[in-house]
């Protein structure tokens, strides 16, 4: 077959500037930002009232992570020694306090929860099964519980732990309600365990 | 002439129908033989390679021929009683001058069965007495049909006229990236490669004997070579290093095996060539060479799957140019979709799939010179099994939902795109100074994964965008300069040179959360590799490579709740060197032996990633090293790999491979305790770095027991010794077997008193049926518990059993229709398996039948 001479030189020209196409690198370095605010719940409070004119003192228990996934474990403080203290046969209320504390301020995730209560669940959960009885005590726009109020009492002297969960529920995407005043539905967004003692 | 050397891949050619037994081992020419499922695609590919080759002063013909032994792999129709062991078989050379052809196709038109001349020109068969009419075919020679009696064994020789009307549409194709030679290189194509179509590249990938997955759920599987993985693992998609893939253990190789006509496993440390990451070994998803006559050709593939109710499609239609000889195009298309697997007694809740992807290539070739553009895109959406909340007290319990079937894919999903665009070409220096090759690509990699839950804010939730979102942009290029052979006293001298650089940028989107840092990487290599051939049938190979390697990484932390970023820089240089030979001890064995140091910086990903993830905490070692310690160091692999093939009997072949590597600072990813986050317990791992020694056995082998039906066994074990500890290290395959019986239908030769076979295009042809059982153990060498306890003991061993068949329907007509049927877990047996990240939580994929149509136009 005839050579073509001139085609090499085609050839040439096309490997030469094909790396033109390529050189649009981007040089500057970019940074890592923050994530989404809505990405972190890095504290969570319960604090138990006692009921006017009780000797009992008022109690609040913290569970914190502040760093996020990994890194230093999530710490309880607060409460006795970091163990949520109660006397028995007392009526307590309660109330949860949902905080993101990497911002300044710290953001008060609660608000967000109690402004879509149709979405959320909390749900509490001792060990042993009956150390506390707590009783959610609010309810959202379909009359379904929320638990971000709650009432608590300790029947009997004991010791264990005790479970709060954040369940999310939000609608399905087809705008099916999902929330049905159970566990099951949806995810956690919050898991915190705090060790109890019933005086 | 033996430029072969140079061109292991050399000349696709052999026109075999429907005598694929599965997985052969792979000499360089083997994989000759193996392409033979696309007949007149590949045989015309070859005519061009060899005809533009032949042109070319010198070394060209050479250079298209294969040698070495191409063999046939000893014939579907071979029959094993006496009589039918007659040898036919003859030498093949030039009319002309007189050279011997390598690579010329002998086949028996009776029977299908194809001899490739071996290096000294040779063909053989083994056959029944009777008439057979025996075509002699080579690139760019006038093919020859001779009517051959055979009633004792019978020499034939034959020389072969130049054909100079065949050279008026020369057109030189470039050369495959070649596999090296000295380590064990298994192929999947043809009937092989075809009867695993729909499947996942990883998936598809088992077939090879010391090839495993780490699966995450159904659908998602990392290669795993000799107990290796991830970093270790390259994988060049069309010749390009695949980037992107890399970032963690629950991500699949982002490509589409539709686009591939050859899958090869290298099985060894092959980093001379690939680079430094290639210690475990090297996949090639290589694309068939572009039609290079006019008009329209293609194939359209049909899969149907029954567990997971899977369906693919996918057409490929490709065409040269009349007008303009030499110009050549190809599109691919593919559809992937599967709804929800079934493990036995159970659907797996989010387990289905929505995969798109398209390919287009477009090349312009001359005798000198050729050009080629590619762009491929993969899409896929691949649900995540929903990992339960608090992972320890799920894994004894774990409380599945009852799921009805749907093809719906819920949170909790990988959302992946990655493209390529390539652009290569090649130049012959002419003047026996050999041929430059550049290649230039730029990856596009995007990965989204959605959270299985929601964002608390309903605004953000209602965008609807991915947890994790990172893009990783890739650019390379690669020059090589492939040396033309020389003929010295000593024997033949050839090689190549080569460069290489790589610019990597890992971004997330603003937003998104942080699991792997940004980070930007360059590297650049350069490498050379010498081959020595002191006789025809021993080749010396020698390599030596240094990569320069920089790493910058920024990534967040959250010191006491304070968003900061930590920036760290690494630079490396990493050497390699390798050494190597082949040994044709015999027409029917090959010996193979190889050795090699390397060094591997670590990527990304075992520094600085952290978080959760699908479910599953990981962290990198740089991230919670203690105080004080020094960052992870690269790790050196010394590897050590024999290999022993038998090849082309008529009744025992098979292959035997022993290696093995040893690591000083071996990077691996080990359970620790559960990470205690907002949301719960979470299965948790984190990079560490020992010494190691891997140590390990391949076995392939097949006897023919009668006429068309063949015993068939794989095995293989490998052992992960921790030094540093004294110990085992964790998710090593477990020692696996597999056994079948294959039936294919012997194709009779004419009887001998018919006179004048009639062989006429058969309706129904290369049917083949097998089947067998796999066994995989228990995975007894595991840590002791204080190195790094696993979540749970290994799952019990399993045994299942699997089937397959398939043929051929009008293989001599225009549109030949291929179908397969193929079962596995036959007998529905529940089990799990050690190298599923899930294992703690699921079954694997129950009883799954397959059914996929192939036609060729």
């Amino acid at each position: 077959m005839k050579r073509n001479p001139i085609a090499p030189k085609y050839l040439a020209l096309l490997l030469l500037a094909a790396p033109l196409a390529f050189s649009a690198c981007k040089k500057d370095k970019e940074e890592p930002k923050p994530a989404d605010d809505n990405e972190l719940i890095t504290t969570v409070v319960y604090t138990l009232e006692a009921p006017a004119g009780s000797t009992a003192p008022a109690v609040s228990i913290t569970w914190e992570d502040r760093d996020g996934d990994g890194g230093a474990a999530p710490v309880v403080t607060g409460g006795t020694a970091g163990r949520l203290t109660l006397q028995r046969n007392t009526l307590y209320t309660g109330s949860i306090l949902l905080l993101d504390r990497t911002k300044t301020p710290a953001d008060t995730i609660s608000n967000e929860v109690a402004d879509e209560a149709d979405q959320h669940l909390f749900v509490y959960q001792t060990t042993p099964a009956g150390l506390l009885n707590i009783v959610r005590t609010d309810r959202d726009t379909n009359r379904l519980e929320v638990g971000l109020e709650t009432t608590a009492t300790a029947p009997a002297a004991g010791t264990g732990s005790l479970k709060i969960t954040l369940r999310h529920q939000p609608p399905m995407a087809n705008g099916t309600r999902i929330k049905d005043g159970t566990f099951g539905p949806g995810d956690t967004d919050v898991a915190a365990d705090f060790p109890v003692t019933v005086q | 002439m033996h430029l072969h050397l140079l061109w292991p891949a050399g000349l696709p050619g052999g026109r075999r129908w429907a005598t694929g037994r599965g997985i052969r081992p792979a000499r360089p020419t083997r994989r000759l033989a193996g392409r033979a499922f696309a007949p007149h695609f590949f045989w015309l590919t070859g005519l061009l390679v060899a005809l533009a080759a032949s042109q070319l002063p010198g070394t060209a013909r050479a250079q298209a021929a294969p040698a070495g032994g191409a063999g046939s792999t000893s014939g579907a129709a071979g029959t094993a009683n006496a009589a039918c062991t007659l040898a036919l078989a003859g030498r093949i050379s030039d009319h002309e001058t007189r050279d011997l052809l390598p690579g010329a196709t002998a086949r028996l038109l009776e029977t299908g069965e194809v001899s490739p001349a071996d290096a000294l020109g040779n063909y053989h068969f083994h056959v029944c007495p009777g008439v057979y009419r025996l075509e002699i075919s080579f690139v760019s020679y006038r093919t020859e049909t001779v009517e051959v009696r055979v009633s004792s064994s019978t020499v034939r020789n034959f020389q072969l006229h130049p054909d100079a009307v065949a050279l008026g549409g020369a057109v030189v194709r470039a050369a495959r990236m070649a596999a090296p030679t000295t380590l064990a290189t298994n192929t999947l194509n043809g009937a092989a490669l075809q009867a695993t179509r729909g499947q996942a590249l990883g998936e598809a990938l088992l077939k090879v004997s010391g090839v495993t997955a780490i699966q995450t759920g159904p659908s998602v599987f990392k290669p795993m070579i000799h107990g290796l993985h991830s970093n270790r693992v390259t994988l060049l998609n069309n010749g390009v290093r695949q980037e992107g893939q890399q970032w963690g253990q629950d991500h699949g190789p982002e490509l589409d095996p539709f686009v591939a006509s050859n899958l090869s496993v290298v099985k060894g440390a092959a980093a001379v060539r690939y680079g430094a990451d290639a210690i475990g070994g090297v996949i090639l998803a290589e694309p068939a060479a572009l039609p290079d006559t006019a008009g329209l050709s293609g194939e359209a593939h049909l899969v149907g799957m029954s567990n997971s109710r899977l369906g693919a499609a996918s057409g490929t239609v490709q065409g040269g140019s009349r007008r303009l000889p030499g110009l050549a195009v190809r599109a691919v298309g593919t559809v992937r979709r599967a709804g929800l697997a079934a493990a036995p007694g159970y659907r797996i809740a989010n387990s289905g799939l929505a995969e798109y992807n398209y390919a287009a290539t477009l090349g312009y070739q001359r005798d000198r010179w050729g050009a080629e553009v590619f762009f491929s895109q993969y899409n896929a959406q691949i649900g995540l099994y929903p990992l339960p909340e608090n992972a320890r007290a799920a894994q004894t319990d774990v409380p599945r939902v009852a799921q009805d079937f749907t093809y719906v894919l819920s949170r909790g999903y990988q959302d992946l795109q990655h493209s390529l665009l390539k652009i290569s070409g090649f130049y012959r220096l002419g003047g026996g100074y050999g041929r430059l090759a550049l290649t230039l690509a730029r990856q596009w990699d995007y990965r989204g994964e959605y959270d299985k839950f929601r964002p608390r804010n309903a605004n953000i939730a209602a965008k609807n965008l991915p947890e994790l979102d990172y893009r990783n942009l890739t650019t390379t290029a690669e020059l090589r300069w492939e040396l033309p052979i020389r003929r010295t006293p000593a024997g033949e001298l050839g090689g190549e040179l080569g460069l290489s650089g790589t610019y990597q940028n890992n971004t997330y989107r603003p937003g998104s959360r942080y699991f792997m840092p940004f980070y930007t990487g360059q590297a650049l290599g350069a490498y050379g590799i010498g081959r020595w051939r002191p006789r025809a049938a021993w080749l010396l190979e020698a390599g030596l490579r240094l990569d320069r390697r920089h790493l910058n990484t920024r990534r967040p932390t959250l010191p006491g709740g304070v968003f900061t970023v930590v920036e760290d820089d690494f630079a490396f240089f990493t050497p390699a060197a390798s050494l190597g030979t082949v040994l044709e001890a015999g027409p029917h064995l090959s010996l193979r032996a190889d050795a090699s140091v390397l060094r591997r910086a670590p990527a990304p990903n075992e520094r600085a990633s952290q978080g959760v993830h699908g479910g599953i905490y990981e962290e990198g070692y740089d991230i919670t090293r203690p105080p004080g310690t020094a960052p992870l160091a690269p790790e050196t692999a010394q590897g050590l790999s024999l290999t022993a093939t038998l090849h082309d009997n008529p009744r025992f072949n098979g292959e035997i491979t022993l290696y093995q590597t040893q690591f000083e600072g071996y990077i691996y990813q080990t359970p620790v305790p559960e990470v205690l986050t907002i949301r719960g317990l979470f299965p948790s791992f984190r990079y560490q770095q020992t010494d190691a020694r891997f140590r390990g056995l391949d076995v392939l082998a097949t006897a023919r027991l009668l006429p068309g039906l063949v015993l068939g066994l794989k095995a293989a074990t490998v052992v992960e010794r921790d030094l540093s500890r004294d110990d085992y290290l964790i998710l090593a395959p477990a020692d696996r077997a597999e056994a079948w019986l294959r039936y294919e239908l012997p194709l009779r030769p004419a009887t001998a008193t018919a006179g004048t076979p009639t062989p006429g295009p058969a309706r129904f042809s290369g049917f083949y049926a097998q089947a067998g059982p796999q066994a995989v153990a228990r995975q007894t060498r595991i840590p002791r518990p204080e190195n790094g306890q696993d979540y749970q003991a290994p799952p019990p061993g399993y045994v299942l059993l699997n089937a397959e068949a398939g043929a051929v329907f009008g293989a001599a007509t225009r549109y030949p229709l291929r179908i397969g049927l193929s079962a596995t877990n036959l007998l529905d047996v529940a089990y799990r398996d050690y190298l599923n990240r899930y294992r703690y939580y699921l079954d694997e994929l129950g009883r799954n039948l397959t059914l996929r149509l192939m036609l060729r136009f």
